[in-house]
């Protein structure tokens, strides 16, 4: 059966942490969040471009972050990849957005592992205090990267696939949820980020999923070997 | 006719050309028939209208001869008139449809009619249809001409030409420049035209549409298209004429209204069709426990005898995986027959579709296994009879099927329904008896969509701009949207040009914005580019290729299935067992493989519903078997007494299951509403046969489950099929006292708040309890992929950008959840819930079987045991959960059991009923229940325990467990 909790406590190399319904994951002794795929002014990257999308979900976003760090007053964020979507979304709205929301938690060290994004849109203003670091970053027994892979040493914490699966009901019903994903090695991250989409997992041996909806996290049982 | 030729050359000219073509049919043996002359006259007197008749009648000569000898003159009369030198003295009548007799400066006539056509593949014909009587023009020009010096030999006066996206970029350039005077094309290669900056130019000179098919446009958004379209040409010229030509409907005068955008207009019947059969291939033995789902192959030896019989056969499949399935059947029962039957579905690469339709034409093939990709399209003249497997689900679908055989003069059409389970024989005899009454199912067009107005706005934006106002009144001219309100009106202008309706909501975007001069435009070029490139309303299903390692493209299949496929898994295509190699560039490689069981692939569609009209005439016919037989109360279990009317083949191969039906329970009428209660191991079972086709039972079927859980907690299990539907509870339910209640069109507490109600206010309560009932908003999502692609939220291909139709799906479902967060009012939200009603849940017929059922007599029957009308609904429920092989075991355990208590008179050896009931599962039964072989779902898990934690909660009886992951669950009606 499922269980479910708004956090999930899971051990990765050894080591505790927690599978947060906020897409993130926090490691609660080194009081370091982790957060992927942020995507920041994609929304307004897409207007740019002539498609019609509706404001708000950058702002949603940092307004979710504040919230996680007045929850957990981490000591220290990382970003694993794609903090900005394009060089698009560095518009004035949303560089203000930032700056405001990083003069509110300015005692918090933030780091950012590139990702495919980041190359792309450029670093985040260094007047924000984010370290810029090429992946793998590592940390603990962790090797935090962008891309999901193999580290020969350290357990990777990765995001880039915004993965999410389905549930499916009896008849019509089935529903589409962002997930974790952990295998033996390696872990994936859900998109933290609003309008980000996602990239269907399948089960299978060796893989764990753990979808986030209804503003808790879920554990769903291993497929048999 | 004043035939004067110095006073009136334009008449003379008509009158001349009418000479001419009435020569060239009579050097075919032909004589006009009565309705050519009048649509001939109809045109002549500038008239509009409507043609309908069965294809293969004349329709297009009809037509185009009509609109040759009206413009024929008139356009060579404005030509000539530029060119006076040419004019004066010359023999005018000998001129007529000459534009060449001035020296080589001179050009054919501009565009003057436009033909529509829905199916590209039609154009290539049509053309050659159009080109004959031309050709014969010029001729005769060329040999009555007083002076041969007044005709060049390629007088060519009339250019004829097609536009659609097959048309090679040589000509499409051509046409750019200087547009042919006849036009074949689709709706969308219309559209595109109408976008260009120059469209008044280049199409304000056409005098007629002529639209052929229209009964395929009607109902959808391509019709919806070809209206804006219609109204466009219409704002450029107000004499314009617009022709259809359409297949009998139900609601002709609706047709015709909906395609000119006005009342009025001739209404011409076409020749009335040839003799017309249809019969049904019966069952040497009627199992008296149908179970839907065999797809029919138990008839295949009575099906390979027929088409022994005939010269050629199409056999028609409801859908794509049943062809497959039929088309194997057949090989493998008749080796020698390969290469004389192919097969025919629309993911197969359109070289092999074109391959097997030539083999039609000449009559090379014996048969071909087809889906609904041969309803339309060129008439295949050798074809003798058709074939359909299961359901024809509506009397228009048969008439059409039915069409495609018989025209060789002198035959008849042909259609033998070839039933899957025994109920689907009373199909046959119903529609016999709707088409003798004339019963036939009406089409009716979409209701102002948003995203098809969006799409118009821009496209009219490019193409020289428009003033809001002026657009307004144009749109509202068409029947799709004579009811536009200025709100919805003022929505779409904000949405093109500011994303909303308020300009904060979309900083920086900008689509089409009206200039200093209050024309709107596209300022954008990119943009611009990007919607020519996506214009359309045809959204196709997210598909890779299929392509042999090394060798060529077979087909396409959906990639959801090719996702789930591993490599090494083999499945059914195109007839062949083939073994996925890799996939890669949105390519799945294969190669061939034999001896292992294949997994067919399962595509969307095919999960059509019955009709209304085929289910009352269905429903017409068990009364007929009922007649006479008391209420089945009491006296009814004594056979012999009172008996029903059988008069039917049909209906007399099914009296053993009827007359079960009727001493176990009762047989439905028109004038009551059957229900039967049963308890089982499996807990409380209700069974409700509306007869109002699987969506309608869906939503019927969850209303009261929802509106029963308003009483009291409780889950149900539903199942449904064409005929009625059952909810399982775990827990008793007094269905006596309760089924009346929650039966009626309002619930009551809806009801008390609305004290005096409209039929608007009934309407909207149920919609919102629908929408309650069910898990909506997924269904609304799916629904939101076409209406974003159509209104240009997200776009099919761009180059440069190699965007999967996938990626296109996942991001349309980002949309929706952005929009419904960031933006719920945005109307294109409300459409996709409005069209999620209105064609998948058909609310208006939901509606209308609830106001039916208020007034029917209802016939709640306790039941010992299963009826034969209830056993296919416990199937239909059961295969959800269990393997196919616990499946075949429990089915032919359960018809075993019956037939006993039935008095066992059919013979029933238990083991080969088993093994016959397993053949036939081998396959997958319809696409539906995953095949053992059948590529494994990983989602299965979380299937399984979200069910077990949903629905089985609290049943007696636990589940057996299956060892394997169960399949997906039930696919949507395609989208």
């Amino acid at each position: 059966m499922m269980k479910a909790a708004s956090t999930t406590k899971v051990h990765w190399a050894g080591i505790e942490v927690h599978l947060l319904a906020e897409r993130a994951v926090w490691w609660p002794s080194a009081k370091t969040l982790f957060i992927a795929d942020l995507h920041l002014g994609k929304a307004a990257t897409y207007r740019a471009l002539g498609q019609p999308v509706p404001g708000g979900t950058t702002h949603e976003n940092l307004a979710r972050l504040s919230a996680l760090i007045s929850h957990h007053a981490p000591q220290k964020i990382i970003f694993l990849g794609d903090f900005l979507h394009a060089a698009a979304a560095r518009t004035a709205d949303v560089l203000a957005m930032l700056d405001e929301w990083r003069a509110l938690h300015a005692e918090v060290k933030m780091t950012l592992v590139r990702g495919n994004h980041d190359s792309r849109a450029g670093d985040p203003p260094s007047r924000l205090r984010i370290d810029v670091v090429d992946e793998p970053y590592l940390e603990g027994p962790f090797a935090l990267c962008h891309y999901p892979q193999q580290h020969n040493t350290h357990f990777v914490l990765a995001g880039h696939v915004h993965p999410v699966c389905r549930l499916s009901g009896r008849g019509r019903d089935s529903l589409r949820m962002p997930c974790f994903v952990s295998e033996a090695r390696q872990a994936t991250l859900p998109a933290f980020g609003e309008f980000t989409g996602g990239w269907l997992v399948c089960d299978q041996p060796g893989r764990r999923l753990y979808p986030v909806g209804g503003e808790a996290v879920w554990c769903l049982p291993a497929t048999d070997v | 006719m004043n035939n004067d030729p110095k006073h009136h050359p334009m008449q003379n000219q008509k009158h001349r050309i009418k000479h001419e073509l009435e020569v060239w049919f009579a050097e075919r043996s032909w004589k006009p028939f009565k309705f050519q002359k009048e649509v001939w006259q109809a045109i002549a007197q500038g008239e509009s209208g409507l043609l309908h008749a069965t294809t293969g009648a004349g329709k297009t000569y009809a037509v185009w001869l009509g609109a040759l000898i009206s413009f024929g003159a008139e356009a060579q009369s404005k030509t000539t008139s530029k060119h006076p030198t040419a004019t004066t003295k010359n023999n005018a009548s000998n001129r007529v449809l000459s534009a060449k007799q001035a020296p080589s400066t001179s050009l054919p006539p501009p565009l003057t009619v436009l033909w529509i056509t829905p199916m590209r593949a039609l154009a290539a014909d049509t053309l050659r249809a159009l080109q004959q009587p031309l050709d014969f023009l010029n001729q005769r020009m060329l040999i009555n001409g007083d002076s041969a010096a007044t005709f060049s030999a390629d007088a060519a006066a009339w250019s004829v030409g097609a536009r659609s996206g097959d048309t090679a970029t040589a000509e499409r350039n051509a046409q750019n420049k200087r547009l042919p005077t006849v036009l074949v094309t689709t709706p969308e290669s219309l559209s595109v035209l109408l976008s260009r900056a120059d469209a008044r130019e280049a199409l304000g000179s056409v005098k007629m549409v002529v639209v052929d098919e229209w009964h395929e446009l009607l109902g959808n958004k391509r019709g919806v298209q070809t209206q804006l379209a219609i109204a466009r040409l219409r704002h450029w010229n107000s004499k314009l004429q617009i022709f259809g030509m359409s297949a009998t409907l139900g609601n002709l005068q609706e047709a015709m209204h909906t395609l000119l955008g006005h009342y009025g207009g001739s209404l011409i019947q076409g020749q009335v069709p040839k003799k017309l059969v249809i019969d049904t291939l019966l069952p040497k033995q009627v199992e008296r426990f149908p179970w839907g789902g065999h797809l029919g192959l138990t008839m295949l030896p009575q099906v390979i005898e027929e088409i022994d019989k005939s010269t050629t056969t199409l056999v028609f499949t409801n859908t794509r995986s049943q062809s497959e399935i039929w088309y194997q059947a057949l090989i493998n029962a008749r080796p020698d027959w390969a290469g004389l039957v192919a097969l025919h579905h629309g993911s197969l690469d359109r070289g092999v579709r074109e391959w097997v339709e030539a083999g039609l034409k000449s009559g090379e093939l014996k048969a071909v296994v087809c889906t609904s990709s041969l309803d339309l399209g060129v008439d295949f003249l050798p074809v003798e009879r058709v074939l359909q497997i299961g359901s024809p689900k509506g009397v228009a679908r048969l008439l059409q099927r039915a069409g495609r055989s018989g025209h060789a003069p002198g035959r008849p059409s042909r259609i033998t329904l070839v039933p899957t389970h025994s109920l689907e024989i009373v199909e046959g005899a119903a529609a016999r008896t709707a088409v003798a009454a004339g019963q036939i199912e009406a089409r009716s067009s979409p209701s102002q969509p948003l995203d098809v107005l969006v799409q118009h706005l821009v496209t009219v934006a490019l193409g020289g701009g428009f003033v809001a106002n002026h657009l307004l009144a144009e749109v509202r001219s068409t029947a799709a949207y004579a009811n536009l309100s200025q709100d919805n009106w003022e929505w779409a202008l904000n949405f093109v040009r500011q994303g909303g309706a308020s300009l904060s909501a979309y900083p920086d975007y900008k689509r089409v914005v009206p200039d200093e001069e209050g024309i709107w435009r596209v300022p954008d070029q990119r943009l611009a580019r990007r919607h020519r490139m996506n214009i359309g309303t045809i959204v196709s299903d997210a598909s890779m290729a299929v392509q042999y390692l090394g060798g060529a493209k077979i087909g396409t299949v959906e990639e959801s299935f090719a996702a789930r496929l591993k490599l090494g898994d083999c499945f059914l295509f195109g007839g062949r067992l083939l073994e996925l190699v890799r996939i890669h560039d949105m390519t799945a490689w294969v190669r061939r493989a034999s001896g292992k069981r294949p997994a067919v692939p399962r595509w969307n569609g095919g999960r059509m519903p019955l009709s209304t009209t085929l289910a009352d005439a269905v429903i017409a016919q068990l009364a007929l078997a009922g007649a006479g037989e008391g209420d089945g109360t009491g006296n009814s279990r004594d056979q012999d007494d009172g008996e029903g009317r059988y008069d039917s083949p049909e209906l007399k191969s099914l009296r053993p299951l009827l007359k079960l039906q009727q001493a176990w329970s009762a047989l439905p009428t028109p004038q009551t509403l059957l229900a039967e209660a049963l308890k089982t191991r499996e807990g409380w079972h209700l069974f409700v046969y509306p007869f109002a086709g699987r969506h309608v039972h869906l939503g019927l079927a969850n209303l009261i489950a929802w509106r029963m859980a308003q009483h009291a907690p409780r889950t149900f299990s539903i199942a449904v099929n064409d005929y009625g539907f059952e909810l399982l509870s775990a827990t008793e339910v007094d269905w006596v006292m309760l089924l009346p209640m929650v039966l009626t069109v309002a619930h009551n507490h809806i009801a008390e708040a609305q004290e005096a109600q409209t039929h608007d206010d009934e309407h909207t309560a149920l919609l919102h309890e629908v929408l309650a009932s069910l898990n909506a908003s997924e269904l609304a999502q799916r629904r939101f992929r076409e209406i974003a692609r159509v209104s240009g939220l997200i776009f099919q291909s761009f180059p440069g950008e190699n965007r999967s139709s996938k990626q296109l799906q996942a991001s349309s479902s980002l949309f929706y959840e952005v929009f419904r967060k960031y933006d719920p009012a945005n109307r294109l939200l409300l459409q996709a819930e409005q069209e999620l009603l209105a064609n998948e849940l058909e609310i208006n017929r939901l509606l209308a079987s609830l106001a039916r059922i208020g007034t029917l007599q209802l016939v709640l029957k306790i039941l010992v045991r299963p009826t034969p009308f209830s056993f296919p609904l416990m199937v239909e429920r059961l295969r959800e959960k269990l393997s196919n092989e616990n499946l075949a075991d429990r089915i032919a355990r359960m018809v075993a059991e019956l037939e006993k208590a039935a008095g066992g008179s059919t013979t029933t050896d238990n083991i080969a009923a088993t093994e016959r009931v397993k053949d036939s599962l081998v396959f997958g039964g319809d696409g539906n229940s995953g095949g053992k072989g059948n590529a494994t779902n990983n989602d299965g898990n979380g299937l399984r325990e979200g069910r077990s934690a949903r629905d089985i909660r609290g049943r007696g009886r636990r589940e057996r467990k299956p060892t394997k992951p169960s399949k997906p669950s039930k696919p949507l009606p395609s989208l």
